[in-house]
């Protein structure tokens, strides 16, 4: 019975409740609504951490299963949330105020669907769970209806997205042609050993495809940075943090450990990803250098970290899936604070131009250490968490052998700083605090960017716990023992 | 004894933190520069006496996926480089002016750029070794671009930029030399590593280009030619104790990391490629030499000489003999002594006179004759002058590569010829002559008793102490050197 208390059942009758009490609720509790999702979404991150491990229900069938993977990254996708409801809860909607909590519950419901997509052990369960996530951020993306540039990003995530989805149906359905299953471990033990057949190979492709653009790597990145500018703080938080995880979680699942890790797909895949990876890192480097808009900045940013994550993916060994899962943690570490602070800023200034945060460093010091720490983070520089997670892709590439992408990632790391610095260049030393409107911003803000940056700093010094997780996350005994059929 | 280490590290954190929290910052960061000379003082004493100070926790058998371990360690090598950090910071806490803009901001990025430094040379660990290096990246860059002069901007990002480069690329060559090592006994504990290696020596095919990713990526760190053109500028633009700091200190890292780990670990690719560095360095003391030749501005030549003295050094590291790395290491200290005088006087006569410009200098001597006397230290330390630390350095070098390098001593010692046209010229113009219409008009005056000389004598009567008594320095590195380079 317990196991009905699973996260994402949790998080979709949250969700519901949201919504239902904005309908039938006395309109002085109305208000409550947006501290309601954020204190739900924390309940459920505490419950989704205290009752990890514990398997799904049995009526679920065999599409889901509980190993190292979604016991740690169900926890993850609800820190998310958290994170996202941090944003909404300060985001304000204009003309739209009015339905106030379907914008609080829909991250919810897209959250449960990234929660399933962790567990899943079945393409159809993936293809059901990732329709839950894209069309819930469809709806978040265009919910400025008024507003051109939502409608606009709404669009572009629609037309994308379905393109995408449209791949990997099509990626799914020529596996089940070449294979007669969906399930994972049936794939892998009907397919091992033989030589990988053209129809594989093709269902390979299509749903690579499909997963690029979730996770904003070259070829399939266009729609990344004007979507993030266009859509609303919360929703660009979503797709920056948890979307592009839950893609990389994908791949691990499919490519690393799971349907397709097999030695035939590896031969052909591998050089496509270290070339898909070596192509990301470089354009979302060097796009991201002229940006002056953060969110644009942190768009092409998130592709340069896409591209990092799919060079160490590309070795397709167990240790480039460590170091994938390491610079997740990592990512969001520092990812969804900045978030949170620019969500704040373009509260007050209406864009998130980097000349807002001109003078910070006087204005408020606590702040712009944090965000400080974080963006330096992201820049992989020593002491701080982003660096042991650039060096472990390093060291992964350099043990694997793929000296040119370890020399583009290295590269591109130092010209990365040259954009990394430009946030902590303007709030540090462009103009002098007097000619710069004295706007505060709210206290909690200090405290969660000067957490975060701390955290950032103290586990780049001592980052024996993330190890720690990514080796329960890649418990041998639990990746892909199958459920015992009942 | 052995918390004494991490206390090293600590009082400038605790400084960072309380100067943050509205503590005086000039105050401040004085008191606790003088404080960290104490636990400098009793580990001295533990070194000399057992030779080797540890703390944290020791290399264990147990497999770790990311083996990194926090341990400290203070041998004889180290310990010169601790004592020029300590040396060092204190002069330049000294020479920093109170009531510059935002001072507390830049009384912690200065304490923080000693701290990355002094973590640097006692970490054993390659992993924090590298980190605490970079611990000091951000902050020299806002040094240089909120307090610094000329061209700020650019030379701030030049620097930020190329030493981001340089470390990445010696990021990949430390990765390398850890790979090399079997997974049973991989470890980035260096006295682990350079046992493994000296006892089970690489192939020399897997040597040469590890040693040429440490040779650039260690080289740019110490702005070896070409990878030299962020320094010059970098320093000419930092304020002076930044810029004493970054030469005087953060530029040994480069060489300390060579002679602890580049050397000693790859001594076979070091020699294949030796040709290559004789040309660089040569490059380094002729070029970079005549260039300072033509400086107008006394922080560009500066500038120049330091970036030029390091081909010097690598004479020694090449030479291949106890004699020149002995001298290298004592050019090391010399130079990072010498350096920071240099900087902080051109600072001075910048504050001053509101002017480094030689030519509208002139007659410094009559009018500062303290000032003037600090000056003659640095140019004369620069140049070589027996009795200062520089000269014990460069006739080591120079006796200990002749039978190796015969060639490259005779550049190097062409290169002194350099030096001292560019110094003494210098001096000529800046210190004698009538006194020119800028200094009549900026109303110069001297150093004003004992609160503003200190820094000064402090760092003069070091250099006079490592030159007239070299044996200061030789005799700690001496064991260190013979465990890594006799057979």
């Amino acid at each position: 019975m317990t196991a009905w208390f699973c996260p994402e059942v949790l998080l979709v009758l949250s969700g519901v409740g949201l919504i239902l009490l904005d309908a039938l609720a006395p309109h002085g509790l109305r208000k409550g609504v947006s501290f309601l999702a954020l204190v739900l979404s924390i309940s459920v991150f505490g419950w989704a951490i205290w009752s990890s491990g514990q398997p799904l229900p049995d009526s679920w069938g065999n599409l889901f299963l509980t190993d190292g993977i979604a016991v740690v990254f169900k926890p993850f996708f609800v820190l998310c949330l958290v994170g996202v409801s941090l944003v909404s809860m300060r985001y304000k909607l204009g003309t739209e105020e009015s339905v106030r909590a379907e914008f609080m519950a829909l991250p919810f419901f897209a959250t449960a669907g990234l929660c399933l997509l962790a567990g899943a052990r079945d393409f159809l369960a993936i293809f059901v769970a990732l329709e839950l996530v894209s069309i819930s951020l469809y709806l978040l993306a265009a919910f400025h209806r008024t507003k051109p540039a939502s409608l606009e990003a709404g669009m572009k995530l629609l037309v994308m997205g379905g393109l995408s989805t449209g791949f990997l149906v099509m990626g799914i359905a020529w596996l089940y042609a070449s294979s007669g299953t969906t399930e994972f471990s049936k794939i892998l033990l009907q397919q091992a050993g033989k030589p990988a057949s053209p129809a594989l190979l093709l269902a390979a492709g299509l749903i690579l495809t499909g997963l690029g653009f979730k996770i904003a790597a070259v070829p399939f990145h266009a729609w990344a940075p004007d979507v993030y500018e266009g859509a609303p703080m919360p929703t660009t938080t979503f797709l920056a943090v948890a979307s592009k995880a839950a893609g990389f979680v994908l791949l691990i699942r499919i490519f690393g450990l799971g349907a397709l890790a097999l030695e035939s797909v590896a031969e052909v895949f591998r050089p496509i990803l270290l070339t898909m990876g070596i192509a990301t890192v470089t354009l979302g480097t060097l796009a991201a250098l002229p940006q002056r808009n953060l969110k644009r900045l942190l768009a092409y940013s998130g592709i340069a970290h896409a591209g990092y994550m799919l060079l160490a993916l590309g070795t397709l060994g167990e240790a480039g899936m460590g170091t994938v899962i390491g610079y997740l943690w990592a990512y969001l570490l520092a990812t969804l604070p900045v978030l949170v602070f620019l969500n704040e800023v373009e509260r007050i200034y209406q864009s998130s131009d980097v000349r807002h945060l001109e003078g910070l460093g006087r204005r408020d010091p606590g702040v712009a250490l944090g965000v400080t720490l974080c963006f330096l983070s992201m820049a992989g520089l020593p002491p701080l968490l982003g660096f042991s997670a650039k060096l472990s892709v390093l060291t992964t590439l350099w043990s694997a052998g793929e000296i040119p992408g370890l020399i583009v990632g290295s590269i591109m790391a130092v010209i990365g700083l040259g954009f990394y610095l430009v946030p902590i260049r303007a709030m540090y030393w462009e103009r002098e605090a007097d000619v710069i409107p004295a706007v505060r911003f709210p206290s909690f803000l200090v405290w969660v960017v000067l957490l975060a940056g701390f955290l950032n700093l103290i586990l780049g010094l001592q980052p024996k716990p993330i190890i720690r997780l990514v080796e329960r996350t890649l418990a041998p005994s639990l990746v892909l023992s199958p459920k015992p059929n009942p | 004894m052995t918390w004494l280490l991490p206390a090293l590290l600590m009082i400038p954190l605790i400084g960072t933190g309380l100067i943050a929290l509205g503590a005086p910052p000039r105050k401040t960061a004085l008191i606790v520069s003088l404080l960290n000379l104490v636990p400098g003082f009793l580990l001295s004493g533990v070194v000399l006496r057992t030779g080797e100070v540890l703390f944290g926790p020791q290399s264990t058998q147990a497999r770790e996926v990311f083996p990194i371990q926090f341990t400290l360690g203070l041998d004889g090598l180290s310990l010169p480089m601790v004592w020029l950090t300590l040396a060092v910071t204190l002069a330049a806490m000294g020479v920093a002016q109170e009531g510059i803009k935002r001072e507390k901001e830049y009384f912690i990025c200065l304490l923080l750029v000693g701290l990355g430094g002094l973590g640097a040379f006692l970490s054993v660990d390659l992993f924090y070794f590298f980190s605490f290096h970079e611990v000091a990246l951000i902050p020299s860059f806002l040094l240089i671009g909120i307090w610094g002069q000329g061209d700020r901007t650019g030379a701030a990002w030049r620097m930020t930029l190329y030493l981001m480069f340089g470390s990445l690329v010696l990021l990949v060559g430390l990765i390398g030399l850890v790979m090399a090592v079997p997974e049973m006994v991989r470890t980035l504990d260096w006295r682990v590593l350079t046992g493994y290696l000296k006892a089970n020596p690489l192939a020399p095919g897997a040597q040469t280009p590890l040693a040429a990713l440490l040779l650039v990526g260690f080289g740019t760190l110490i702005s070896l030619f070409p990878f030299h053109s962020w320094a010059p500028g970098g320093y000419a633009s930092a304020p002076a104790p930044a810029a004493m700091l970054h030469a005087g200190v953060l530029k040994k890292f480069g060489l300390y990391g060579l002679i602890r780990l580049a050397l000693p670990l790859t001594p076979l690719g070091w020699k294949e490629i030796g040709w290559l560095i004789g040309l660089m360095l040569a490059a380094n003391l002729l070029y970079l030499g005549l260039a300072a030749l033509q400086q107008r501005d006394f922080r560009w030549l500066l500038g120049f000489s330091s970036v030029m003295h390091m081909g010097t050094v690598f004479l020694g590291l090449i030479g291949g003999t106890l004699l020149g790395l002995s001298g290298a290491v004592v050019l090391m200290v010399g130079h990072g002594l010498s350096a920071a005088l240099g900087f902080a006087v051109a600072g001075e006569i910048g504050q001053r006179a509101g002017t480094t410009w030689m030519q509208d200098l002139g007659g410094l001597g009559k009018k500062a004759p303290k000032l003037w006397f600090y000056l003659t230290v640095a140019a004369m330390a620069s140049i070589g002058l027996p009795g200062l630390a520089n000269f014990a350095g460069e006739i080591l070098i120079f006796f200990g590569s002749w039978s190796a390098h015969p060639l490259w001593v005779a550049v190097a010692a062409w290169g002194v010829v350099l030096s001292s046209i560019a110094m003494l010229r210098a001096v000529r113009s800046m210190a004698f002559g009538p006194t020119s219409k800028t200094v009549d008009a900026s109303g110069l005056t001297d150093f004003k008793g004992f609160s503003e000389t200190w820094p000064y004598a402090f760092l003069t009567f070091l250099l006079l102490v490592v030159g007239i008594v070299p044996g200061v320095v030789l005799g700690p590195i001496r064991p260190v050197l013979e465990r890594f380079f006799l057979p």
